[in-house]
């Protein structure tokens, strides 16, 4: 399989990340979509590494993924504690810092 | 032919672990079946390779990760009998779940998580390389952190999950900073010596490590081993950081039964067995080991004496024998250089029928009584005939009883007598007696606190009317069949030890087996251990069957001795309201919060700067429409113009 194909694939699950980042109200959805953009670019870092023989990539990808899960992490406990506050995580009605 | 399947050894479990998580409640009783099966494939692979290989032969495969480092299997005879003892034990625990855990709606979670525990304290086995083991010695402490509190609802087990997990932390940390260390060292050595790796050798392979041995500076030697020890006594339990094992017990009984007696507890034991090299050419470190482990043996004995839950008298009983683990690693590897090996790694397989024996036995009794506490027990003898029957060998067996000269004795008998001998043999030729008393003390204490849990739940009167009854088939066969190790694995002694004393030679290793003049000692040497034996259990029959000796004045809140012992050193007060609240509280935490609160915030907030940008920002709040996906979208426009300019820009 040639590197277009590996790009391909994740030009495709980034563009559907960026969608949902861009359309979804739900927090939950958003994280999600989040992690799609993440993942889409790891696996660009991947697919480079492996085809141009040079493991900074993998390992770059590595440390990535550490922090995308803490990053997930994080996420996931602002919206918990979010949730048990206003009782919602549709994040149209969290406003109150706005002006 | 087996050994082309090695790597199915881990992986069958891997994969049963995967389909009873996701598909566990489809099956009858949890999934059950699957782990078994799996388990029991693993077993038949073992066995297969250790027919094969034996005896003098191995299995080493390997595959290149990256750069210097590899993942790959080595299985050799100090692995192969730690694989067959893992998963055949592992499996006799898996059937015994069917009855134990039958009333519990967690089945599929509890067998998924006991499979991936197997699978991954497997891969600790056969590991050829130091970073692997250190990967799976992590998985299986997550296991146990996640079995312990199995029954995450009970404040108590999840808090002695939350113990267990971050007091082997302190040991894997350590641990880690060992193989941090020996990289470090290896590329020195690499660099700077004549020092090279065979081609097809990898960087972290114990056969690296060991032809290395003679090139790193002594000093860096004892301290690499003694770090690796460290992380031995994290997950062995050994002092300081016993607590976390009787704490463990809040965890089902067949998960104290196979990770906390059986096999994740001896990983500690096992690491220091498989890097014995090393930790032959640092004597100092040895001689941590030795004393580390013979002052746990009486330490933790001490307190086995006086608790009352039938569980936490077998933990701090677990504890004490991985001492005498360490112990003979330490004492007979200064001594009897590999023989050592053979030594301990018997006392951790016979412990390991027994020890995991009497904690099914304790799981049977609670089944049918309903109670960890032993002083609500008593007089089950009539209605447990089984259970009675099979936990008195048990006891027998952990208690070393056998007859010297005629050689015929429980497992126990053989593998902790060779471990007395061996610190009696290190006393004879250093001069250094403490190590061969602490073992003997901690042999009458054995006994003692063995036979009066036995005493205590099976003899006299009831003291609870509840109509206990003996536990369905599915949990005394796996009785039945340990109880046979209990008794006849010992037989196996002289075998046993030929087939290990050979492992490090295989290896590319040669260590000094020397016979010792005084490993024929004299008779009472020899027969101190079972007279010590006979003695607590005469003790234990006196105060806790006739109860010709009245303790009640003796043990009361009254006496100091008795108030420390059942506080247990107040270890757990230690860990919890010193190092706990008042360290990382009191000091750490409200430091960082004085530095936050007073100087950060001081510095920044009510002067001049932070107003100006108080009143710009006023001005450029206006932007913020307070709807994430309009951020969402603009950063995403952002980003695409700053591409698009990168282009024209000719980048």
């Amino acid at each position: 399989m040639s590197l277009y194909m590996y790009l391909l694939v994740a030009a495709i699950i980034f563009t559907i990340g960026a969608y949902g980042v861009m359309t979804q109200r739900n927090g939950i959805k958003i994280l999600m979509c989040i992690e799609l953009l993440l993942n889409a670019s790891n696996l660009n870092l991947v697919a480079f590494s492996s085809f141009s023989g040079n493991a900074t990539g993998q390992v770059f990808t590595l440390f990535s993924i550490a922090i995308a899960a803490a990053e997930a992490g994080i996420g996931f406990a602002i919206l918990v504690a979010l949730f048990r506050v206003r009782d919602t995580i549709n994040l149209d009605n969290i406003n109150i810092l706005r002006w | 032919m087996f050994s082309d399947y090695a790597a199915l050894i881990v992986l069958l479990p891997v994969l049963a672990f995967v389909l009873t998580l996701f598909f566990g409640k489809k099956f009858p009783s949890g999934g059950a079946a699957l782990p078994i099966a799996a388990i029991a494939g693993s077993f038949i692979i073992s066995f297969g390779i250790f027919l094969e290989i034996y005896p003098h032969g191995t299995v080493q495969q390997s595959m290149q990760w990256f750069s210097t480092l590899n993942f790959g299997i080595l299985i050799d005879p100090l692995a192969v009998v730690m694989l067959m003892m893992v998963s055949f034990v592992s499996l006799l625990i898996h059937i015994y779940a069917v009855g134990y855990m039958s009333h519990d709606t967690g089945k599929p979670r509890y067998f998924a998580e006991t499979s991936l525990f197997t699978a991954a304290m497997l891969a600790v086995v056969l590991s050829d390389n130091i970073l692997q083991f250190f990967m799976a010695w992590e998985v299986v402490g997550l296991c146990s952190y996640l079995l312990i509190g199995f029954w995450f609802h009970k404040p108590t087990a999840a808090a002695a999950a939350k113990k267990a997990f971050l007091v082997t932390r302190v040991g894997d940390v350590l641990f880690l900073a060992g193989i941090v260390l020996l990289y470090v060292n290896m590329t020195n050595i690499l660099a700077n010596t004549g020092f090279s790796l065979e081609p097809g050798n990898f960087m972290l392979q114990f056969k690296s490590m060991f032809a290395a041995i003679p090139y790193i500076a002594p000093t860096q030697l004892t301290i690499i081993t003694l770090l690796f020890f460290g992380g031995a006594v994290g997950k062995s339990g050994q002092f300081p950081l016993h607590g976390w094992l009787p704490d463990a017990m809040e965890g089902p009984t067949t998960v104290s039964a196979l990770i906390h007696a059986a096999t994740m507890v001896t990983a500690g034991v096992y690491l220091v067995a498989r890097t014995f090299p090393m930790f032959v050419e640092a004597p100092n470190a040895l001689l941590v080991v030795a004393y580390v482990g013979g002052f746990t043996a009486l330490f933790a004995a001490t307190m086995g004496l006086v608790m009352n839950d039938i569980k936490r008298v077998l933990a701090y009983s677990t504890v004490s024998q991985l001492g005498y683990m360490m112990l003979a690693l330490g004492t007979a590897g200064m001594v009897l250089g590999a023989k050592a090996v053979g030594i301990s790694m018997f006392h951790l397989l016979s412990h390991a029928f027994f020890k995991a024996l009497l904690f099914l036995c304790a799981g049977s009794v609670i089944h049918a009584v309903g109670t960890n506490d032993l002083r609500e027990m008593g007089g089950l003898f009539g209605k447990m005939k089984i259970t009675a029957t099979t936990m008195f060998i048990a006891a027998l067996a952990l208690g070393g009883f056998g007859i010297p000269g005629l050689h015929i004795g429980t497992a126990g008998f053989f593998s902790k007598d060779a471990i007395i001998e061996g610190a009696y043999e290190y006393g004879h030729v250093t001069g250094d007696m403490i190590p061969y008393v602490f073992s003997i003390i901690a042999a009458l204490l054995t006994s003692i606190y063995i036979f009066r849990l036995w005493f205590m739940a099976f003899s006299g009167k009831p003291r609870q009317d509840r109509h206990a009854h003996e536990s369905p088939k599915v949990m005394t066969i796996p009785l039945i069949i340990l109880a046979l190790f209990a008794l006849f694995f010992g037989f196996s002694q002289a075998g046993f030890y030929g087939y290990l004393e050979t492992n490090f030679e295989l290896m590319g290793v040669e260590i000094g087996v020397h016979e010792g003049e005084a490993l024929h000692p004299s008779t009472l040497i020899l027969w101190l251990p079972i007279i010590v034996g006979v003695l607590g259990l005469v003790i234990s029959y006196l105060i806790y069957n006739r109860r010709i000796l009245d303790m009640s004045r003796i043990v009361t809140r009254r006496n100091p001795v008795y108030q420390i012992l059942l506080n247990r050193y107040y270890e757990p007060r230690l860990s919890s309201y010193v190092i706990g609240e008042k360290l990382t509280h009191g000091v750490v935490a409200m430091s960082g919060e004085f530095f936050d609160r007073k100087i950060i915030d001081g510095l920044v907030i009510d002067n001049i700067i932070s107003r100006t940008l108080l009143s710009l920002g006023d001005v450029i709040k206006k932007l913020q429409t307070g709807v994430v996906r309009n951020y969402a979208s603009v950063t995403l426009l952002g980003v695409g113009l700053l591409i698009i300019l990168l282009r024209i820009g000719g980048m």
